[in-house]
């Protein structure tokens, strides 16, 4: 009795097994596909972008000169960059402050324009669109503001603020330490239209309608709680993207100071990580140094955008 | 029943055969029928009404029909879950039947309370639910205008300043619109282009080359992984993705030598290869359309896969279509980036040059040319600017229509 039980058992558990084990394959299988659907965007992505990260991230531990074989000094890099090199910690203090102020306000601003241009009437829609979008698309359109922001009388908000008469000399904006900066925030965020900005247009246009008269049905008041229970969960996937852009966008910034506030500013009052990064790796030529500015600030964007992913969860819930 | 939290109406109800004068009291919760020396003869609470179901899923009204012992039926029209007349009307007979809606009810009632009421107001435009006030949507609309002007403004400044005569260019402080508009500027560029090393027109096929093949192959790799990685579980895929998003945050200076060494390396250094496969590859439409994809119901490909439809097929006819917005707008970004490549870098022979590389070296003629590098401007603008509207207007479009949603 008990063997036949066992018996059964076994061939139970086998067939079991074996069900399983089809069940497996069959899944192997269709991973297989899945394998074949990546492997394009896989082996380009590797040779193009993962390899050069990781010969950059090797050479922030080497002395590499372009010209010479890299060689080898251990964390010689880092310790310099964080011991001895002053400009460094100012140019970290400018990023940062550029970073936390321009980072969520950018985000949250192209949030709102997008929300609010998304329930315009449908032609208007498209001609806004590309309006608040054409920063973005004109390239260094961001040059228009060294003219208005020119030290001289015939700068625009010079000229403009002597005739009305709230200063009585004209102003150095871009030259003076002290201005550079509120300066370079006005204008990046001018440009924080971005990416961002274009997939959260996209986004709005996925939510399906059905869902807000649904809510409204549930006792949904107002448009705040409406966007808080409703557009923000269904866009979830778009903000996380619009996130990781805006700290991309944020920490990355290079060209608007070297061509508003000059390259290097004056006290170094608009240096940023990336055009000290740019200054070592390609005006002195020391690669080795700037791959290990790069990895460090490499690093503070993962930290960010696991807190900024973290928080992103809890939305709506 | 309280005094005030009800609705009349009078009338005459027929119960089988007998005709019963009587008045018709609806509060919030029932509705009884009372005869003159006020005796209730029926009593019908709401929440025994089950067909309301169409209330309470949004709709705006319901027909209810009440069966009595005695087999006489009763049909009420309940208008928007608050409103309840009778709506047969030889039930209640000679007199129009007098109701109230629930809102005009209460207001009634906080006007014999003495409160303040807030009049209805009518609105021009009929918006959806829930709404916004008057005042905030002209607030709106003005914000969205002042700053909509600071966004344009660089447009309007380029544009201007390509259509200025060359003495108004030299004009100190430079004005935004020119006072004697010119197409100079464009045809002197015309004539510049057309004295070119190189024939001009060799520029132009191969930046569209570069781009329109760059921006398909993209499209088409990048949507492949995209769509394995969004809607099947699979070792490897999560971390592969993460490890994409982390690569969009390391700054691009760096990559560039290692990245020259690699193409070298691969032999792909002065040709079109060295601009197209990085391009192919580009983390951000990837990250896109995976997170558009993720949108998409899994019942959806659940269901093709019963219909025996395979991988590349659901792919292709089933997921595609609906990520429409996702994708356009991935063409735009990669229409955007490759258009503005001037590939100094990786390519050296002069007949492979880009149109932007050509362009920028005319802009680069310095003072005697300042009007065409004006000019310059507008066309490089021009391209990408024509590619988003009309794209535009394409994910305004199919959005409209589709509504396949989890």
């Amino acid at each position: 009795m008990n063997q036949v039980q066992s018996g059964s058992f076994a061939k139970r558990y086998l067939s079991m097994r074996s069900e399983k084990l089809g069940y497996g394959l069959s899944k192997a299988k269709r991973m297989k596909v899945c394998y074949l659907f990546l492997a394009p965007y896989a082996i380009l992505f590797f040779t193009f972008f993962i390899l050069p990260i990781c010969t950059s991230i090797f050479y922030s531990f080497t002395y590499y000169n372009i010209l010479e074989p890299a060689r080898f000094v251990g964390l010689q890099n880092y310790i310099n960059l964080i011991l001895q090199d002053e400009v460094f910690l100012t140019s970290v203090k400018n990023t940062f402050v550029i970073a936390v102020i321009t980072g969520p306000v950018g985000y949250i601003l192209s949030f709102m324009f997008a929300w609010f241009i998304n329930e315009l009437p449908k032609w208007l829609r498209a001609v806004a669109v590309v309006i608040f979008y054409a920063p973005s698309i004109a390239g260094n359109a961001f040059t228009v503001f060294s003219i208005i922001f020119r030290g001289d009388a015939y700068g625009y908000l010079n000229s403009i603020l002597l005739n009305f008469g709230f200063i009585d000399a004209p102003q150095l904006w871009l030259t003076n330490p002290a201005s550079i900066m509120p300066v370079l925030i006005i204008v990046i965020l001018w440009m924080s239209m971005g990416t961002g900005f274009l997939s959260f247009v996209a986004g709005f246009q996925g939510i399906d309608k059905s869902m807000y008269e649904a809510g409204y049905v549930d006792g949904i008041r107002n448009r705040w709680q409406e966007l808080y229970y409703i557009t923000l969960p269904s866009m979830k996937p778009m903000l996380l993207f619009g996130a990781v852009m805006s700290i991309t966008s944020a920490f990355n910034v290079c060209d608007v100071p070297r061509a508003l506030a000059g390259f290097p500013s004056t006290d170094y009052a608009a240096r940023t990580v990336v055009t000290h990064l740019f200054d070592y790796g390609f005006s002195r030529f020391e690669m080795g140094y700037a791959s290990a500015i790069a990895t460090i600030l490499f690093l503070v964007m993962i930290l960010c955008k696991k807190v900024i992913s973290a928080a992103l969860e809890k939305v709506g819930t | 029943m309280s005094e005030f939290n009800k609705i009349k109406s009078t009338g005459t109800a027929t119960l089988g055969k007998k005709k019963i004068k009587g008045t018709l009291f609806s509060d919030e919760t029932q509705a009884v029928f009372c005869t003159k020396k006020n005796e209730a003869v029926l009593t019908i609470p709401y929440t025994e009404i089950k067909s309301m179901n169409n209330i309470r899923h949004g709709g705006l009204s319901s027909t209810v029909t009440i069966k009595l012992k005695d087999d006489s039926e009763y049909s009420f029209l309940l208008v928007e879950g608050q409103k309840v007349y009778n709506n047969i009307d030889k039930f209640w007979l000679n007199k129009p039947l007098q109701t109230y809606s629930r809102a005009e009810e209460l207001r009634r009632l906080a006007e014999l309370r003495g409160e303040k009421v807030q009049k209805v107001k009518k609105h021009v435009i009929k918006r959806r639910h829930p709404n916004r006030s008057i005042g905030g949507d002209i607030g709106i609309y003005i914000m969205l205008a002042l700053v909509g002007f600071a966004m344009a403004f660089p447009l309007i400044f380029a544009v201007g300043s390509a259509l200025k005569p060359l003495d108004e260019l030299f004009r100190f402080p430079p004005t935004v619109l020119p006072q004697h508009p010119t197409l100079d500027n464009f045809s002197d560029l015309l004539v510049t282009m057309g004295q070119s090393w190189v024939p001009f027109s060799r520029y132009l096929t191969n930046t569209v080359f570069i781009t329109f093949v760059g921006t398909l192959g993209h499209l088409i790799i990048a949507s492949m992984a995209a769509f394995v990685l969004a809607k099947y579980d699979f070792p490897g895929g999560r971390t592969f993705f993460s490890i994409v998003v982390t690569a969009l945050m390391f700054s691009g200076y760096v990559t560039g030598i290692p990245n020259y060494v690699i193409m070298s390396k691969l032999k792909m250094i002065d040709t079109y290869w060295a601009l197209l496969l990085p391009a192919f590859a580009a983390p951000i439409g990837l990250f896109m359309m995976k997170q558009f994809m993720e949108g998409l119901p899994t019942a959806l490909i659940e269901a093709a896969h019963i219909d025996g439809a395979g991988e590349f097929r659901i792919f292709w006819s089933i997921v595609m279509p609906n990520v429409k917005p996702a994708w356009l707008t991935v063409i735009i970004f990669s229409v955007q980036s490759l258009w503005n490549n001037s590939a100094t870098t990786v390519i050296y022979s002069e007949a492979k040059k880009t149109l932007v590389y050509a362009l920028q070296q005319i802009q680069a003629g310095g003072i005697a040319r300042t009007g065409q590098a004006a000019a310059v401007t507008v066309v490089v603008m021009a391209v990408p600017i024509i590619i988003f509207v009309l794209s535009q207007s394409q994910i305004l479009e199919t959005m409209a229509s589709s509504g396949i949603k989890d």
